[in-house]
């Protein structure tokens, strides 16, 4: 009988190690007192007179790689700028000194990062080194201004002429979504509807009139705002010399990036430009989700 | 005693008399608690009943709660380009209300209702009758050592039920979605607080749970007229009781808590 | 309650009772009931069902309280006495429940050795060799490591006999201990008690209803109904005392003082038929 009864003691001691166990892991790795576990890595310095909502162990991306995080954020003593410590990848030690650093937002309500931006120097940044190059993030009122801003501007005027795109796939993209060009608004997707014979998608941009010298050749594209946020038309801005019109056809189009696509672009980290080019090429296939 | 107590009166008056009689029964039970010292390695023997046999269950649901919270999540916050904010939600939702009352239900569900139906089963077959004559106080021996088990068990058992939803939730949005692995733990680390979140969250409203859990289970087992419909109806009634009792009392401890 | 009767150990009455009611969700079940249960003897309690036969054992192990009336065990008044004297006291009674009552999450052996580790801090050895011998004396000890659920009735009822007696008590009280039992295990359950009583100088009482078997065993008999005793004494006697109870228990006739139909109206009235009047 006195096998049972201490069988069960170390089933029961068994029991409370692994309750106080995960006791321990809720306060340590999912609580503010959590320690940032680190491979091999250096630590840079940035300045920036405002960091937005950035936070500690946010990543840090170079061409949207992620190739570190955010290690530390402290107030300048005796400025009133904020000295962020970025951990990066030994891996990546060849940032040029001047490189820049910039403060991103993933989307439009989406979380913060921190952009490196490559310069032209044969230096490179040493490790407890310092960029001294950055871009503070943009406050979020001045971005809000932005989007509304501008089609409030579409709508005042009424003046907006639109033009005609076809996509072999728009994703999620609907009506009323943005058009922006160089990343500022400049008009609304008007509808979204499939074409009978092409079997394709025809999807009616209505730009505002102030925008009129559009080169023909311009290609619109379905982008998606953030890691996988909104989708929105952007236009990228041909050579020709003549500009687009009123029920103008838009001819280069790039369709919206599937779901498949996006997590193996993210997970293969390194490969992103393939990716995109062979995602591009399979445009045919069936919507993905976004 | 009087065997019908229970069965006088409107629905109104029984429950009342339930709920005076089980708050009695507490006080019966609290008193016991010096006396049931003798009996710790009953306490263990239940915490391992009560306790370690729930984990099974406690693993596989805070594993799929996260992992299906995480997923919804994905789709409502995608819609604002906001996934990245999902870690935190489904953290703070596990934390503050879904680990506590989940575990507790299946607390109720799994241990709640074999405690009242072993409970009355040994009131049927005389054995607590036994215990009474061979001068072992039944309280001290059979209910006291499950009400402790139960309220040690429940704050362990939520801890793990968080842990795994986290870790579901990490296998889905990070694993899969593809939400960034640091943007996964920083958003977390940044909102989650060890006071409101994990000790007024997780541990004090678990341990609350635990011990009305258990006190009904143990409450019905006693006072269910020792037959066999008396303990298929005791065992139905301690789910019933404890799901309501939960969740007032998630309300209340919320109301206080926040 | 002041009861001059004060039995002393050499005193031999065991078990005194005196003017005991109890009266039970409206049903009086003893009607200033006196007993006297000689010390050393086999007592054999015997009624009608319903009679009260398993609250009267109740009441003389303090389990339930007696409306009126004393009960004194060994001297001591059971309603007077605080918990931890009544558990005292019972640890000198043991208890066989009708339906054995053993603790179905322990094996034979651990439920013998039961109230040992529960109130003693005996060593693991003393525990052992007093337990083997107890299931040695009720013929189980082979049987040490088998769970309840695999026991026969009569065997499991030889180990809550084993179990009831590991403390050597002074008085043993038995609930219905034939009921369910097949010839030959009745008639071992028959010589344990009788070997108990005679080897130990246990005091027996026992509720039962078989005539036979209290017949070979008990010394002294209670006939109880309607709350009262209606007859006692030597059971070979008792059947030819020429009361129309004994006459009825031990006769086996259907009717009698104790009724064959239950009280009701009359019947004429119960079916409707016109003008019937009760």
């Amino acid at each position: 009988m006195s096998q049972p009864r201490s069988s069960y003691a170390v089933g029961t001691g068994l029991f409370i190690v692994l309750g106080f166990a995960a006791l321990a892991y809720l306060a340590t790795q999912t609580s503010s007192v959590a320690n940032v576990h680190q491979g091999n890595s250096y630590t840079v310095e940035a300045t920036f007179t405002n960091i937005g909502q950035l936070k500690e162990r946010a990543p840090v991306k170079i061409a949207g790689v992620r190739v570190g995080q955010v290690q530390s954020i402290t107030l300048k003593p005796g400025h009133d700028v904020a000295d962020v410590k970025l951990s990066i990848d030994q891996s990546y030690d060849h940032i040029p000194q001047d490189s820049v650093a910039t403060i991103f937002t993933s989307g439009l309500l989406g979380d913060q990062y921190v952009g490196i931006q490559y310069g032209t120097s044969k230096q490179t940044v040493a490790a407890d080194g310092t960029l001294a190059r950055t871009k503070s993030t943009q406050p979020l009122e001045e971005m809000l201004g932005k989007f509304f801003g501008a089609g409030s501007v579409v709508d005042n005027v009424g003046g907006s002429y639109t033009v005609k795109a076809g996509f072999s796939n728009v994703g999620s993209l609907s009506a009323g979504a943005p058009v922006k060009m160089a990343g500022v608004v400049i008009g609304s997707v008007q509808s979204v509807h499939a074409d009978p014979v092409k079997l394709n998608a025809e999807v009616v941009l209505s730009i505002d009139k102030r925008y009129n010298a559009i080169p023909d050749d311009s290609a619109a594209a379905v982008f998606t705002s953030g890691l996988i946020g909104t989708q929105y038309v952007a236009i990228q801005p041909g050579g020709s010399p003549d500009a687009l019109k009123d029920g103008d056809e838009m001819i280069l189009t790039q369709s919206a990036m599937q779901l498949e696509d996006l997590i193996g672009k993210f997970l293969v980290n390194g490969s992103s430009t393939d990716k995109k080019d062979a995602g591009n090429g399979q445009s045919d296939t069936p919507a993905g989700k976004h | 005693m009087n065997p019908h107590p229970l069965r006088r009166g409107n629905v109104v008056t029984q429950s009342l008399t339930q709920i005076g009689l089980c708050g009695l029964f507490l006080l019966t039970l609290l008193a016991a608690i010096p006396r049931s010292m003798r009996y710790v390695r009953e306490t263990i023997r239940q915490l391992w009943f009560v306790g370690a046999m729930s984990l099974t269950i406690i693993i596989v649901c805070g594993l799929f709660v996260g992992m299906v919270l995480m997923l919804q999540l994905y789709h409502v916050l995608s819609i604002f380009g906001g996934t990245s904010a999902s870690g935190m939600v489904v953290a703070l939702s596990v934390y503050r209300e879904l680990g506590p009352v989940v575990t507790a239900l299946l607390f109720a569900g799994r241990a709640g209702t074999s405690i009242t139906a072993e409970i009355g089963l040994m009131r049927a077959t005389d054995q607590i009758d036994a215990m009474e004559m061979m001068a072992v106080d039944p309280i001290a021996y059979v209910a006291t050592p499950r009400f402790l088990a139960g309220l040690i068990a429940m704050p362990l058992l939520c801890c793990v039920f968080c842990a795994m939803a986290i870790f579901g939730g990490h296998l889905v949005g990070v694993t899969w979605l593809g939400i960034d692995n640091g943007t996964f733990w920083s958003n977390m680390t940044a909102v989650v607080d060890v006071h409101t979140d994990i000790v007024n969250g997780v541990l004090l409203k678990s341990l609350a749970f635990g011990a009305v859990v258990s006190l009904i289970a143990v409450f019905q087992g006693f006072t269910t007229p020792p037959t066999s419909e008396g303990v298929a109806y005791a065992t139905t009634r301690t789910v019933v009781a404890s799901s309501i009792a939960i969740l007032a009392l998630d309300f209340v401890l919320t109301a206080f808590l926040m | 309650m002041t009861d001059p009767v004060r039995a002393t150990p050499d005193d031999p009455t065991l078990v005194r009772i005196r003017g005991l009611t109890t009266v039970l969700n409206g049903k009086t079940i003893f009607d200033a009931l006196d007993m006297d249960i000689p010390r050393g003897k086999i007592t054999a309690i015997m009624g009608p069902s319903g009679t009260g036969k398993t609250t009267l054992l109740k009441h003389i192990t303090g389990q339930m309280r007696a409306d009126a009336g004393s009960i004194h065990v060994n001297g001591a008044n059971v309603a007077e006495l605080s918990r931890e004297q009544l558990y005292k006291l019972r640890e000198g009674i043991g208890y066989l429940f009708q339906n054995s009552a053993l603790l179905t999450d322990f094996d034979v052996f651990e439920n013998v050795a039961f109230p040992l580790r529960q109130h003693t801090k005996l060593p693991e050895v003393l525990i052992r060799n007093l337990v083997l011998l107890k299931l040695q004396a009720v013929g189980l000890r082979g049987a040490a490591r088998l769970l309840p659920n695999e026991l026969s009735g009569g065997m499991a009822r030889r180990v809550a006999l084993a179990r009831a007696i590991v403390f050597d008590p002074m008085l043993i009280l038995y609930d219905e201990p034939f009921v369910g039992l097949d010839p030959v295990a009745l008639n071992q359950v028959l010589k344990l008690i009788r070997t108990l009583n005679e080897t130990l100088g246990i005091t027996s009482v026992l509720v039962a209803h078989e005539i036979e078997a209290v017949k070979r065993i008990a010394d002294h008999v209670f006939l109880i109904a309607n709350g009262k005793v209606v007859a006692q004494g030597d059971p070979k006697t008792i059947a030819n005392d020429g009361s129309p109870w004994t006459r009825q228990f031990f006769g086996g006739e259907a009717d009698g003082p104790v009724p064959f139909q239950y009280p009701a109206v009359n019947l004429a009235q119960d079916l409707g038929f016109a003008g019937a009047t009760k």
